[in-house]
């Protein structure tokens, strides 16, 4: 698959580093400035404002899980991995947290815009592809619905797949999914206080 | 007193792009004797120079030599972006910043680099502007086979679809090749309103000669339509283009003739070329930098845009590229003739500030 990148507005855009006052902390400001980001620094932990950053740099040396004011791999936005040392345990700390892109240490002269890119890029993927796992989870769950459904249909003198096809007819016309269409007919068998299957991985 | 500094000067004054190199080194050595009389500067400079002949490895090593073998911690130098980033990592080591007086295609900002040619914003983006309202919104694409050509080009895509501009077609020559017929043919075929061209050296020669015989045989392309653009020809390589030139449109900061030059030259208009008018810029800002503070060539180059009054001299601290004027100019009877001509305009490397909309140009001449 070619994928095309769209550039991200920078300018203005902020990022917030978490990183102790260190010349890596300079280098890294002096490119974001370069680039037209606004920055700001903290250590050692994160305020909850940062969530409303558009980056965030940590430092994989030395970072732990109560810095931050969310769970592990719940990043709510773009986070780029600044990593010093190579040991096993830092990078397996890394891969839970989770980041959309790293910078190996030192920091000099570039690196960051690339960076920046990359992360948007994997972060705006990551949430698509998350929203598409939950609607696809959801279906899932509804399996049942639709085979209740399908039955229903089927007890009128159909075959199971002309009970199918006027399902999918019905959900044609009442223009909501397959699924929607299934709730709809088991509901209005049995009732109201059926009208909705449980939903989500519970069902799966 | 006066402190007598080495400078580096590295610019291919032979090999491939040998007319580029040499408008350069011109324009830096008629700075260079400026300075050095110039009672009122107290640094005058002794050149150190260096010719790579366009072999690109030879210009790392070469950049080293200059700052082991002398005191030179300046070196102003380089025409292509593929040379000026062999040498950072040199740069870096030594201790050494480098002036690069050419244009490029942005989305770099180093700490040991002043740019003090154009970025896309200062030629590419102004030059779109004028040619969407002056020719038309169907464009052809060209280039060289490297990041000029690629990212240029890639812009002009981004551009032209907010603009809502047709591009064409898309097509790119290995540099240095003259085998250019399919691109003549794609082009005679698809009649775009203008060209944008990113070749360089001998496939930009070879492309602008088959277009004059394309104008010649067919009446779609003579009389001026279909005019080729560039963003990096200056008046330097003319001769070498010869009449095949006529009616190329290039953006740049500054041709023959225009008074003034550009904001660094203190005046200077003597040039040939914006290319000589730069790499002057580039040692007369050096010189105002250094000048009035001792041992100010051992500081850094955020250092010396941190002095008292060096934001006077130009040059963007955050960005370290230079505010310049912007001109449109045509090839009429073998010299650019400007079209239209733009108050100086801050670079933005990354085009990450608002400029989207351009600002009303001076002055418009129209034929």
């Amino acid at each position: 698959m070619r994928r095309r990148l769209s550039i991200p507005d920078l300018g203005g855009a902020s990022a917030v580093i978490l990183h102790r006052p260190h010349v890596t902390v300079t280098a890294l400001t002096r490119q974001l400035q370069a680039v037209g980001l606004q920055v700001e620094c903290f250590w050692p932990e994160l305020p909850a404002s940062a969530r409303a950053a558009d980056y965030l740099f940590i430092d994989v040396d030395t970072a732990h899980d109560d810095q931050f004011p969310w769970e592990p791999g719940e990043a709510p936005l773009p986070t780029i991995a600044l990593i010093g040392s190579e040991a096993p345990g830092r990078i397996e700390w890394l891969m839970n947290f989770g980041a959309d892109a790293q910078i190996l240490k030192p920091v000099g002269d570039n690196g960051v815009y690339s960076a920046l890119l990359i992360a948007r890029a994997t972060f705006d993927a990551r949430l698509g592809l998350a929203g598409e796992i939950d609607a696809l989870r959801r279906r899932l769950g509804q399996r049942q619905t639709v085979v209740q459904a399908v039955a229903l249909l089927a007890a009128r003198g159909k075959t199971e797949d002309e009970a199918y096809e006027q399902l999918r007819s019905m959900a044609m016309a009442w223009r909501v999914s397959f699924e929607d269409a299934a709730a709809r007919i088991v509901s209005s068998v049995n009732g109201p206080r059926d009208a909705r299957q449980p939903e989500g991985r519970d069902n799966v | 007193m006066t402190r007598t500094i080495d400078l580096g000067l590295l610019f291919s004054t032979t090999g491939p792009y040998r007319l580029m190199g040499q408008a350069s080194r011109a324009g830096a050595l008629k700075a260079i004797a400026q300075v050095n009389a110039d009672p009122a500067l107290d640094v005058a400079f002794t050149a150190v120079e260096r010719d790579p002949g366009g072999d690109i490895d030879a210009y790392a090593p070469l950049c080293e030599e200059i700052l082991k073998s002398s005191g030179a911690r300046h070196v102003i130098g380089c025409t292509t972006s593929w040379s000026r980033k062999e040498v950072i990592p040199s740069l870096e080591r030594m201790g050494g910043v480098l002036w690069y007086p050419t244009p490029y295609e942005g989305f770099e900002a180093s700490d040991r680099v002043v740019y003090a040619h154009a970025c896309p914003n200062q030629h590419l983006l102004p030059l779109l502007d004028h040619s969407f309202a002056a020719f038309g919104r169907r464009l052809y694409l060209t280039g060289s086979n490297y990041i000029w050509g690629w990212e240029m080009n890639r812009i002009a895509r981004e551009v032209s679809a907010r603009a809502g501009a047709d591009v064409l077609g898309e097509r790119y020559v290995p540099t240095g090749s003259t085998d250019i017929a399919r691109l003549i043919d794609e082009i005679a075929a698809l009649k775009p309103d203008f060209v944008l061209n990113q070749l360089i050296g001998p496939s930009q020669y070879a492309f602008l000669d088959a277009m004059a015989e394309l104008r010649a045989r067919d009446a779609a392309f003579a009389g001026g339509r279909c005019p080729v653009l560039s963003c990096n020809m200056t008046e330097a390589e003319l001769p070498a283009i010869g009449a095949s030139a006529e009616g190329v449109i290039s953006a740049g900061p500054w041709f023959r003739g225009q008074s003034p030059a550009l904001p660094g030259n203190g005046g200077g208009e003597d040039f040939g070329s914006s290319l000589e008018a730069a790499a002057n810029a580039s040692v007369m800002m050096l010189a105002r930098l250094l000048s009035g503070t001792a041992r100010s060539e051992s500081l850094s180059l955020p250092e010396l845009l941190a002095l008292p009054g060096a934001s006077a001299v130009g040059i963007s601290a955050r960005t370290h590229h230079v505010t310049l004027p912007v001109a449109i100019a045509q090839v009429r009877n073998g010299v650019f003739v400007p079209v239209r001509v733009y108050d100086p305009i801050e670079a933005d490397p990354y085009l990450t500030q608002v400029h989207t909309r351009m600002a009303q140009p001076l002055m418009r001449v129209v034929k």
